[in-house]
């Protein structure tokens, strides 16, 4: 007399694959969210692109509505440089400031674009691209500063 | 011949108040919440405005949130989301505060300065008190401001399940530095 044939249980053998699939999911979405990086700036396309002076006009005159538009955008920026300041040793910062208002526009630097920001000059005309943070009214200076991430030098 | 006078005093007076209040545009902030399972949580702003009257011993700070800078897009969202510092509602981080022991530091004579502070952060619309030690430097006549301090998050109404996990520091160190003009 042979055995009775021990039945299988496939339905706990498709669980327990549906269940590794999905923590090997699980862990490549986790793995991707936790390295990714932001991309190069100078590689992205400007959603606006405006002369320096007309964008702080627009955040002095209706900073609400130009936040807006422009916050989190990446925006080029052409004008001539007004200052040059060094947060630290390794980084630069560049400044169009509008002659009028002394209201200004600031860019932070990408780390990777550290060395052309460096290279530039008080009165070269250049345009930059860079992630906008947004514009507010500074209570210490008495005028509206336009803040940039992530900036890097277009030409 | 009194207005020549009172031109020229007028003058002197303006310009040394002038004089005695130093600025930059471009002080920076770093904010570091790391923790042993995660190294996500930092960030630093290089453009924060931050003043100092020297007579006075006055210091204050503003940095805009949004100018924070993360590596990561993903931690750079929770950063400014509405559980966190909701930046869109509350779009600074500002700082007024005193040197309260000025007579510390003699801002004509280099040298480095360790001095203690007291003053106000506010952090996502809440001010509290914050007191912490700092060093002045001065050279050549440039005036350099640096401080280290934490800050408890729950103290700014900022929680969440990423905090209480351990992803992200509870209390996240905080450095400040500025070159004063």
């Amino acid at each position: 007399m042979t055995e009775p044939v021990k039945k299988k249980k496939p339905w706990l053998k498709r669980i327990l694959t549906a269940f590794l699939v999905l923590v090997v999911i699980l862990a490549g979405i986790y793995w991707y969210v936790a390295t990714e990086e932001f991309s190069d700036t100078k590689s992205r396309d400007a959603d606006y692109t405006v002369k320096a002076v007309e964008l702080i006009n627009e955040f002095v005159k209706n900073d609400s509505a130009a936040n807006k538009k422009y916050t989190e955008k990446i925006i080029m920026v052409n004008g001539r440089i007004s200052e040059l300041e060094a947060p630290d040793t390794s980084a630069v910062n560049v400044k169009f400031i509008d002659p009028v208002s002394g209201s200004f526009i600031i860019f932070a630097f990408q780390d990777s674009h550290l060395a052309e920001g460096k290279n530039l000059k008080v009165g070269d005309s250049v345009s930059i691209k860079g992630s906008c943070s947004g514009g507010q009214y500074s209570s210490i200076l008495g005028l509206t500063k336009i803040d940039f991430k992530r900036a890097a030098l277009n030409k | 011949m009194k207005k020549i006078i009172l031109f020229l005093a007028l003058s002197v007076v303006t310009g040394s108040v002038f004089a005695q209040k130093k600025v930059t545009t471009s002080a920076t902030i770093k904010f570091d919440a790391t923790t042993a399972i995660d190294n996500l949580a930092k960030a630093e702003n290089k453009t924060a405005i931050a003043a100092l009257n020297t007579q006075t011993g006055e210091i204050v700070f503003e940095a805009n949130v949004k100018n924070f800078t993360f590596t990561n897009p993903t931690m750079q969202g929770h950063f400014n989301g509405s559980s966190w510092l909701d930046s869109d509602k509350n779009p600074t981080f500002t700082y007024k505060g005193n040197i309260t022991d000025l007579t510390a530091v003699n801002f004509t004579k280099d040298g480095t300065y360790q001095v203690k502070t007291e003053g106000t952060l506010t952090v996502k619309g809440i001010d509290k008190k914050l007191s912490t030690p700092a060093t002045i430097t001065v050279k050549a006549g440039a005036i350099s401001a640096s401080a280290d301090f934490s800050i408890k998050l729950a103290d700014y109404g900022i929680t969440g399940s990423p905090i209480d996990g351990g992803k992200v520091a509870k209390e996240p160190k905080i450095n400040v530095s500025a070159e004063l003009k």
